[in-house]
């Protein structure tokens, strides 16, 4: 909306006109007398006020009630005020402009000299108010873009991930569930742990990541994978070695040395089946050497993999896998991995239960 | 009796006004809405109530009315009294009260006797 008004702010009705004369040819010309008529002008006039003339020594309000309003109500962020004073002192001059003010003129008026001051003013808030509302307009193209980067993303990782539960014929939901005990996982460390402080955008990386723990199987030939007997100790040999082939595919898309979601996905990859007892593979790390990353998902693949029946056939309660895993029949934990998982035991319980019912 | 020469009479500076207004006809009706101005009469019931706060406000609107039509010495006057009246000072203030009585009542019966003719 074009902004075609101008409100003069001063006590004298011979001021107010001397003001009105310059403008009145281009603007419509409000006009108020104190503090707080000029209030409620700016209420019903604030997005056709062009600029605005105070007075600051008026009867009611005084102009520096009227700042404070302007302030409050935001107005001042796009409303140009240019106080006008009948004499300069440096003191009450700094403090208009702390107040906001965008321009100082002193009585007596030299019309010329306020009609071209005013227009600049204009101009430059007028060109602001452009810039900001280019600049929202960029963000808001930005956020969208971004938004679609992830969901993209999403969708890759997603499919990437799903070709190995595809060809080694595990149901697919299990990398769903790996990201959403990965998940629960994460939060109950934060919560519960004084060493760990995940943020947000940490935690949908490392549950990004966890869904590509698998990804050296595709590596693997079909007659290990797929084979119904049990493995030889050289075929099984062959298996472990999914850890390195996974890192390997990854290390051939690295893009910058310091990119922390590679760091995720490679160190998962690589360390999901080591042990804190340090009998894990491929690189017989122990205890805190393995990444907490690694040991979380490393936790929720047994835990998927008991209650999801893929190990004993039979699917586990969620109680009865717990044990297994405190019990270290089923890979070797942390303490304070095993602590967590008790902790979370409700909420993986729920989860379980929900996401099981969807993979039927 | 022309403008100037009554800008003359009550010792205002009729060349700045005119310089400011551009047009003759506008000074004489800037002029003649000086008489309508209320902060005189405001200042003097102020100045009799002994209100030192409005007295003030009064009188700075007084100057800076004045110093907006070039009313130059009745603009020094109030500008005085301005100032004594920042500081507090009544008893300045009520001596300064004459002159800008004495000058006001100049002012007003000169644009009187313009608009008399």
């Amino acid at each position: 909306m074009e902004k075609n008004m101008i409100l003069i702010v001063d006590d004298a009705e011979i001021n107010r006109k001397i003001l009105k004369v310059i403008f009145e040819e281009q603007y419509q010309i409000l006009e108020a007398a104190d503090g707080e008529e000029a209030m409620a002008l700016l209420d019903t006039n604030k997005d056709q006020i062009a600029v605005m003339f105070l007075d600051l020594i008026m009867p009611n309000k005084s102009g520096l009630d009227v700042l404070d309003y302007m302030k409050a109500k935001k107005y001042i962020k796009y409303i140009p005020v240019i106080m006008i004073t009948g004499e300069a002192t440096a003191e009450s001059d700094e403090k208009a402009y702390e107040y906001g003010v965008s321009d100082i003129i002193y009585k007596p008026f030299a019309p010329k000299v306020v009609m071209r001051r005013t227009k600049n003013i204009i101009e430059l808030f007028e060109y602001r108010a452009n810039l900001e509302s280019q600049l929202e307009e960029r963000t808001k193209e930005l956020i969208e873009s971004n938004r679609k980067i992830k969901r993209n993303n999403e969708f890759l990782i997603g499919a990437l991930s799903s070709v190995v539960e595809f060809r080694s014929l595990e149901s697919m939901e299990h990398i769903r569930r790996i990201k959403c005990f990965t998940r629960i996982m994460l939060e109950h460390l934060n919560q519960f742990s004084s060493n760990y402080h995940f943020s947000e955008e940490q935690m949908n990386l490392i549950v990004d990541a966890s869904a590509l723990h698998d990804i050296g199987k595709i590596a693997i030939p079909d007659s290990i994978m797929l084979k119904k007997d049990k493995l030889t100790k050289e075929e099984e040999k062959e298996l472990e070695k999914h850890t390195i082939y996974g890192c390997d595919l990854l290390e051939n898309f690295k893009q910058e040395d310091d990119d922390e979601f590679y760091r995720y996905c490679y160190e998962i990859c690589r360390y999901h089946h080591e042990r804190d007892d340090g009998k894990g593979y491929p690189d017989g790390l122990k205890g805190e050497e393995i990444p907490i990353w690694a040991q979380v998902v490393s936790l929720v693949d047994c835990f998927d993999s008991l209650v999801s029946g893929q190990v004993y056939k039979v699917p586990f309660a969620v109680d009865e896998a717990m044990r297994v895993i405190r019990e270290g029949r089923y890979g070797v934990f942390s303490k304070e991995m095993l602590d967590c998982m008790e902790v979370a035991k409700s909420e993986l319980f729920h989860a379980a239960e929900l996401e099981l019912s969807y993979a039927d | 009796m022309t403008v100037k020469e009554c800008y003359e009479e009550i010792g205002g500076d009729y060349e700045e006004i005119l310089s400011r207004l551009m047009r003759d006809d506008l000074v004489k009706e800037f002029a003649t809405m000086f008489l309508d101005d209320s902060s005189y009469e405001e200042l003097v019931t102020q100045m009799e109530k002994g209100n030192c706060e409005e007295a003030f406000k009064a009188s700075h609107t007084l100057k800076g009315v004045c110093q907006n039509l070039a009313l130059t010495e009745l603009a020094n006057a109030s500008s005085e009294m301005t100032e004594a009246l920042r500081n507090k000072d009544m008893t300045m203030a009520e001596s300064l009260m004459e002159n800008v009585k004495k000058s006001y009542k100049k002012t007003k019966e000169g644009i009187l006797a313009l608009l008399a003719q």
